[in-house]
């Protein structure tokens, strides 16, 4: 389950997989590892084994069995609904999500970060068929429990911090800009989770200050032929934003 | 994620085309790309004779892209619908234009957009 040679190699693949993509992808696995600010390193792993624990079972696969540290209840639920029940996710069952022993808003948040990057890093080795990658080593350390102080309700479920509003620790998530997009602000109230959504949005898909300019000279499909397929997947997943 | 699409200003592509497999996109190679979409996202058994397609039609690299923009998305939606995202004013107006139009306004989570 655990791996202690360097992630994301692609060398038994003959798909030709950018370098720039691979690196994000160890990116991600060196951010599971850490402590985050309200799990620590064993828990956000164990978060991780239970993203695909959830993926086995949508796709009737044997159970790839549990991560290193135990969950509370309400969290493993929450992996296994973000996987596998997504049309029905609702308020009511997010309010009871983050009232639940063990859990919080930022809990919750913390664990969507988790959820939503380990699945789409899983999702293009499934979609070529690629092996997943053993989940890395824990380290060790405490969660930090700071929560940004410039967070406010906006409107999402949890509340969310407006670039207006950041302060020091988090000034760098939004690159600096004075606006940005709901689905960016989303997760705000973990940093780090902003901080990782734009590293691997840049890599998958277009970074955000691609937004409106010219295509990357590495990016082979073209914009419109990107937005086809992000707006079938959507639709797939019967996601109305 | 959907309606996201409609504050692009993207000429090329017919919106219809993204849910109705009988109408054209209007996006060279938009059936390839739907099918190894729809295969991938829905785990249907030709997930490799779509790849395989699509690799044929334009190459390995546009089928890794393709798949990152799908793994993309799978995370996008998530995080839209993990969190309740409310659209802006802006995108509601503009996009009650074709919204029915797609069906989309079936969508159990429009209640989350929607509030």
């Amino acid at each position: 389950m655990t791996t202690m040679t360097a992630p994301f190699a692609y060398r038994d693949t003959s798909w030709p997989v950018l370098e720039r993509m691979a690196a994000a992808h160890r990116r991600s696995w060196t951010m599971l590892a850490e402590p985050g600010e309200w799990w620590t390193g064993a828990e956000r792993i164990s978060i991780a084994a239970e993203c695909r624990r959830a993926s086995a079972l949508v796709d009737g696969l044997p159970d790839p069995g549990p991560g290193p540290a135990e969950l509370p209840d309400a969290a493993a639920f929450a992996v296994h609904k973000l996987i596998g029940d997504l049309p029905n996710v609702t308020r009511e069952w997010y309010d009871e999500t983050i009232s639940a022993e063990g859990m919080s808003d930022a809990h919750y948040i913390e664990l969507l970060g988790v959820v939503v990057h380990v699945w789409s890093i899983d999702e293009f080795h499934r979609a070529l068929e690629i092996e997943l990658e053993p989940l890395p080593d824990p380290l060790p350390g405490a969660p930090t429990q700071t929560r940004p102080a410039g967070a406010k309700d906006h409107g999402s479920w949890p509340l969310t911090i407006l670039p207006e509003d950041l302060d020091a620790p988090e000034a760098d998530i939004y690159g600096g800009s004075e606006r940005t997009a709901n689905v960016r602000a989303a997760m705000s109230l973990h940093p780090d989770s902003v901080r990782w959504l734009s590293d691997l949005f840049d890599a998958h898909y277009l970074s955000w200050v691609e937004i409106g300019a010219e295509q990357e000279p590495y990016r082979v499909l073209s914009r419109p032929q990107r937005e086809l397929v992000a707006a079938r997947v959507s639709a797939l997943n019967e996601c109305f934003y | 994620m959907l309606l996201g699409r409609s504050s692009q200003d993207n000429d090329a592509l017919n919106l219809n085309g993204t849910v109705f497999n009988e109408v054209d996109s209007g996006v060279e190679h938009g059936e390839a790309l739907l099918r190894y979409s729809d295969a991938a996202v829905g785990r249907t058994a030709d997930l490799a004779q779509a790849r395989e397609a699509l690799n044929a039609e334009i190459g390995p690299d546009a089928v890794v892209d393709c798949a990152a923009t799908i793994a993309n998305f799978q995370r996008m939606v998530r995080i839209a619908d993990g969190c309740g995202i409310p659209l802006d004013p802006f995108s509601r107006q503009e996009s009650a234009k074709w919204r029915d139009g797609l069906g989309i306004d079936t969508f159990r989570s429009r209640g989350n957009t929607f509030g």
